[in-house]
């Protein structure tokens, strides 16, 4: 909204023709804005018309314009939910005219998500929740996606395997995998195919990501043991952004975003297009081996069989501002990707024809009403059905290829991994989230959710079809319950309590007495239940100083290739249950400002997570089958914190620092020929898990450079982590020690804008200092690189 | 830690210093032992994480019947899965994370261990055994029909690759529902001989359990020669376990057949025992029959370690085949067997204990076998005593399993 606002006023600027003053003489313009009752107002939009100068008003309602020409100006004062206000004001040179605007609220266009008048960011950081809000927009005009913002955020660490369009790991204080869910506006991203993975959702299309660290709201009904994140695209009624960029290997994104309503007839359409490639032939240092397998020389050599290419395409519409529906929308998403895999798990493994591919179709409905049948009772209902298609194929025999991209003659008849494999897995998935929430006071709010999971895979392998892990399909239904209360006596203080229930059917046929001549084939059906609860609550010290407190007992569903396993090698362990965690955090933050222009912002988190139960393989040395267990227990130390400087609105300087503490806490370790063994590793700490890492930003944005109502902008971000052992720390010799050292990498964007945003030129160095960067077992991630963005905004 | 390094580092000064005072280059500096500790001894440790991943340790040691066995802050430390073998007196690792390297493990003057290696395949190496003086050869075997067997010799010196060798799988049997699975690998002479049992890709069943088999290959020029075949026990060897042939100072050779449930095998249709090739010879020993099930009261050996004069450490599997686990390699008992006069005598003190399913960590020396032995909570080395078969209970092991036994 604060997005559409600006753009609002610098349309305005554009079309007010010979609106420049002599800029030699110029006043200020300050106030408090106000709502009827008295309550200051945070983050009003304040324009001076004309003169295309803004800002919105602070924390205590105040705002402040400086070096306006004089003249006479038309001021306005809007907030969504309120009534804009214009006002005429003279100004004389050296003037310091003070304003005060009194706003009343406008009951025709109240939106649930903007109560309290703060931006939604500012509003979402100011839940009791442990929650990082990221605005996408100073991101707009950079060559990155999502998953390159999430790693800047505190206790983020994403692992990723390679360039464009590799498999990555998202960790949040160690937890990772789906211990932590994902969510596209509250919508759960579960079994999205890989096409539309956190790297490929353009920057643009979102309005921000939400960060929860270990306690989740109920509104998002999930099993996430470790936190969630939801990822915000944009809700402007009206906008276009059309981005294109390029750069090195061969890598070319595109993304156009836009929303058309009729304020009229309250018809909506929204569109996202996104397209994605490269060849990621980046150079890496790597072995070269002979026809034999010697290693007979380590160079840099490009990579030769990375090529990613992905594409999207969103389209949704329906109707806004109905007396039936705030919003109701249909959708409909369809995605493809196609991905050559280079490597294993390591660098030492080359591929040279393995691919992975993969379709997504989905549908959507959403639905959203505030006041349905009483005033107090909001609404929302989310429902989609997808449909994925991944394709993994190795077929290639006979050829194994070095670092040089040689083929190498033998005489295998295996593909590249192991066994051929040309393999396709169909899963259908239909999700559906209902939320009510009822004001029942001013200082009492009930909120319930219901999620309904319902997840069926079908494997076919033209090359393998009698394998019997492939012969059952299998289903899963899982159901979330939750229900929270929001106790908020004051302004001072709120708290929530919240409960939440997991149920799980899981279904397939099994083969049983696998090995022995009485092998048969049966159906095979398991439930699991579990309730886990919290709280969370939030007391501002001062009125710029907030501490936060949360707890969640909380549960993670085993997944169903957990609980099944693939009828061969992992049998399915009926004993299954679900991984378990208390999850606390501790958060303080403080806003200040030590002398006038200087923004700070400090914030400092301390996080507690002991986990158990957590679902492991169980290691089999004897024998070739294994299944899943409920077997190990990690504790989790973290401090993390953040520091944000201002200056005025042209400086900016960020960064944050997490330290985690992860040990292995379990007494037993499992294998099949002695069973419950000592754990050697307890109370060290996990292996190939970063535990020390952190980010520092700083931009500076110039206005009128060279052509007026141009901007140049100019970010920096540098990312640190320290060194980290392969494996256990505690034994084997220093010098034979496995270690991913240290990385610094430092990224550096210049961006130009004219007319006040809607042309945008961005030049981009990623990892300028062109440092090796490893990620899991050392795989090496790009070097130096550079990229150009164009990108157009209206 | 600190201490050993500082005797270490000032030990070298000294070995410097002695050496600039005797000219005689060729005189061995073992002299220095006297200022090092001496120690021998070499274990592979294998630390499982919670998680599941198994971490390897090659650590050296100087007693290993006293106190504990740890690799806190020493040791190679090698992450994945790692075999280890013994060939002179060079240690080989086989393994890695996911794919196969293989690095000599030698000892250095100062009693540290240093590793060495050149490879990395995109395949594993099932075996690696003495092929002459100068040359190792491996063995893998596909695992798809219609597959290769590949042969790779190795330079003993520099641990490299020299030749690779391809063969058809279907040299060694002509089912087209089964492929053949490792069970041993030796050279004699000019010959290389393989074993093998025939298993089931997908569902690892074994359905051709009527007889023994081994391949007989040219050697050094790895030209297929033939199978040899008999009908008197079933496959030689088991998953795994690599203990399907052994060869004495003679060049006799020993094939060993179990067909346990316990080492890999859905079925059996032939009793066990252990069969004989005659040094110089490529057919089984029609007059050679040791009837391990006789010997020892209707039980099977499973693994089988040559350690002179006629005779050989085992591991009996206490459990009848029917009552056997699948691929549990459990339960054993230790014993030496005569392979002339076909006795077995156990091992007084050791107790019953479970297999790892891989192969036997036993080192023979000086008459006595050392094996770490998994009991409630721990594991122990034993000492066994080869002539008087009694045991001494040693250390106490900081692991999870001990992958190698070696002495330097």
């Amino acid at each position: 909204m604060k997005h559409l606002l600006y753009l609002m006023s610098i349309v305005f600027v554009l079309l007010t023709t010979n609106s420049w003053a002599q800029i030699s003489e110029t006043a200020n313009l300050s106030g408090q804005v106000t709502a009827d009752d008295g309550e200051p107002l945070v983050g009003v939009s304040v324009v001076v018309l004309k003169a295309g100068i803004g800002t919105y008003t602070d924390v205590d309602g105040f705002y402040k314009l400086t070096n306006i020409p004089t003249g006479i100006y038309s001021v306005q004062f809007s907030y969504v939910g309120f009534t804009t206000q214009t006002v005429i004001v003279e100004l004389q040179s050296g003037e310091a005219l003070t304003k005060a605007i009194v706003l009343t609220e406008d009951v025709t266009q109240i939106d649930e998500v903007t109560v309290k008048g703060l931006s939604k960011v500012q509003k979402v950081k100011q839940e009791p929740y442990s929650v990082k809000a990221i605005s996408a927009e100073t991101y707009y005009n950079l060559s990155t996606d999502v998953q390159s913002i999430l790693g800047r955020v505190e206790g983020v660490n994403i692992r990723e395997e390679g360039g464009l369009g590799s498999d990555s790991q998202f960790s949040l204080f160690g937890f990772s995998g789906n211990q932590i869910k994902f969510f596209i506006d509250g919508i759960p991203m579960d079994n999205y195919g890989s096409s539309l993975g956190l790297n490929t959702i353009p920057v643009t299309s979102i309005e921000r990501i939400e960060v929860y660290n270990g306690v989740v709201p109920v509104y998002l009904g999930t099993d996430a043991l470790g936190g969630a994140v939801n990822i915000i695209t944009k809700q402007n009624s009206n906008f276009l952004d059309a981005a294109y960029s390029f750069g090195s290997f061969n890598t070319h994104r595109a993304a156009v975003n836009g929303a058309y309503t009729n304020s009229e007839t309250g018809f909506t359409v929204r569109g996202n297009f996104n397209f994605n490639y490269s060849d990621n032939d980046y150079e890496v240092l790597a072995d070269i081996t002979d026809v034999n397998g010697n290693i007979e020389d380590t160079r840099w050599v490009e990579r030769f069989h990375d090529t990613y290419k992905s594409g999207m395409a969103k389209v949704e519409v329906g109707v806004v501002d109905k007396s039936y529906a705030d919003q109701l929308l249909i959708g409909i998403t369809a995605a493809k990707d196609e991905n050559d895999v280079q490597t294993g798990a390591t660098m030492e493994t080359v591929y040279g024809g393995i691919e992975q591919n993969s379709e997504s179709v989905i549908s959507t409905l959403k639905y959203r009403k505030s006041g349905l049948f009483t005033e107090h009772l909001d609404a929302s209902f989310y429902a989609a059905y997808n449909a994925t298609r991944t394709h993994n194929l190795d077929t290639l025999t006979g050829v194994r290829y070095n670092w040089l991209g040689t083929p190498i003659n033998t005489g295998s008849t295996e593909g590249e991994q192991g066994n051929r494999n040309d393999e396709t897995l169909t899963d259908n998935e239909f999700n559906t989230q209902l939320n009510l929430g009822y004001q029942i006071s001013e200082s009492h709010t009930l909120a319930f959710n219901h999620a309904l999971q319902y997840f069926h895979r079908e494997i076919d392998d033209v090359l393998n079809p009698d394998k019997p892990e492939n012969q059952f399909p299998k289903s899963y239904y899982k159901n979330n319950l939750g229900v929270s209360y929001t106790f908020s006596p004051n302004k001072k203080w709120n708290a929530t309590l919240f409960g939440k229930g997991y149920f799980l059917n899981v279904e397939t046929s099994k083969q049983y007495d696998f090995g022995t001549p009485n092998v048969r084939i049966d159906s095979y059906k398991n439930s699991k239940n579990a309730f886990g609860y919290g709280l969370a609550t939030t007391y501002f010290l001062l009125e710029n100083l907030q501490l936060k407190a949360s707890y969640e007992h909380t549960y993670r569903m085993p997944a169903p290739e957990e609980i099944f396993g693939d009828n061969l090698f992992v049998t399915a362990n009926p004993e299954l249950g679900p991984e378990q965690s208390d999850n606390f955090n501790f958060n303080a933050k403080w806003d200040f400002e030590p002398a006038e222009n200087h923004n700070v912002q400090l914030e400092g988190s301390f996080i507690y997570r002991n986990a158990s139960d957590l679902i492991y393989q169980r290691v089999t040395v004897a024998n070739p089958q294994t299944s899943f267990a409920n077997l190990a227990e990690v504790r989790t130390l973290g401090y993390a914190g953040t520091l944000n400087y201002k200056f005025k609105d042209w400086l900016r300087l960020g960064g944050n620092i997490t330290y985690q503490d992860i040990t292995d806490q379990a007494d037993f370790v499992y294998n099949d020929y002695a069973g419950q063994q000592t754990n050697f590793q307890k109370g060290f700490r996990i292996p190939n898990t970063p535990y020390l890492f952190g980010n520092v930003n700083a931009g500076v944005d110039f206005k009128d450079v060279v052509i007026k109502q141009s901007h140049l902008s100019v970010n920096y971000f540098f990312n640190y982590i320290n060194e980290y052992f392969l494996s256990w720390a505690e034994y084997g010799s220093e010098d034979s020690k496995k270690i991913i050292p240290e990385q610094s990498s430092h990224d550096l964007a210049v961006s130009y804008s004219l007319k006040d945003g809607k042309y945008n030129f961005t030049l981009e160095c990623k990892n300028l200092t062109d440092q090796m960067l490893f990620d899991q077992y050392k795989l090496q991630k790009p070097g130096r690189a550079f990229y150009l963005k164009f990108r157009y905004a209206l | 830690m600190k201490i050993s390094r500082k005797i270490s580092a000032w030990s070298l000064g000294l070995m410097a210093a002695v050496s600039m005072m005797s000219c005689s280059s060729d005189d061995d500096s073992n002299d220095s032992g006297s200022s090092v500790t001496e120690k021998p001894f070499a274990l592979s440790l294998a630390i499982q994480g919670s998680e599941g991943g198994f971490t390897y340790y090659t650590v050296p040691f100087e007693d290993v019947m006293e106190g504990t066995l740890s690799a806190s802050g020493q040791g190679i430390e090698q992450p994945g899965y790692y075999d280890f073998t013994k060939v002179d007196n060079t240690v080989y690792s086989i393994g890695g994370l996911d794919n196969t390297d293989v690095s000599a493990i030698t000892q250095n003057a100062d009693q540290t261990l240093s590793t060495e290696g050149n490879v990395s395949l995109n395949e594993s190496i099932l075996d690696l055994v003495k092929a002459d003086d100068e040359t190792l050869i491996s063995v893998s075997l596909p695992s798809t029909v219609g597959g290769v067997v590949t042969f790779r010799l190795f330079d003993a010196n520099t641990v490299s690759i020299t030749e690779t060798v391809e063969l058809p799988s279907s040299d060694l049997h002509s089912a087209t529902d089964a492929v053949p699975a490792y069970s041993g690998l030796r050279v004699v002479g000019n010959h290389v001989f393989l074993s093998y049992y025939m298993s089931n890709p997908t569902t690892w069943a074994t359905e051709y359990t009527d007889q023994a088999q081994v391949a007989v290959y040219s050697y050094p020029e790895l030209e297929f020669i033939k199978v040899i075949t008999d009908d008197r026990v079933g496959p030689i060897g088991g998953f795994n376990i690599k203990s399907g042939l052994e060869v004495d100072e003679a060049g006799n050779i020993y094939a060993i057949s179990h067909s346990n449930p316990a080492n890999g095998f859905s079925q059996s249709t032939k009793p066990a025992g252990i069969l004989k090739i005659n040094a110089g010879e490529t057919e089984f020993d029609q007059e050679y029959f040791f009837d391990v099930e006789a010997a020892a009261d209707g039980h099977n050996i499973s693994h089988l370690k040559y350690i002179g004069n006629g005779k050989a450490f085992v591991e009996v599997n206490t459990a009848a085949r029917s009552e056997q686990g699948t691929w549990s390699d459990s339960p054993l008992r230790s014993a030496v067997v005569d392979l002339n006069n076909f006795t077995v005598n156990y091992i007084d003190g050791v107790p019953v204990h479970n297999g790892d399913g891989r192969r036997l960590a036993a080192l023979y020396n000086n008459g006595y076998v050392y094996l770490c032995i998994p009991e409630e909570s721990s594991i122990h080395v034993y000492r066994m005593d080869t002539t008087n078969y009694t045991s001494t209970k040693g250390a106490q092991i900081q692991a999870n399993f001990v992958a190698g036994f070696f002495k330097f």
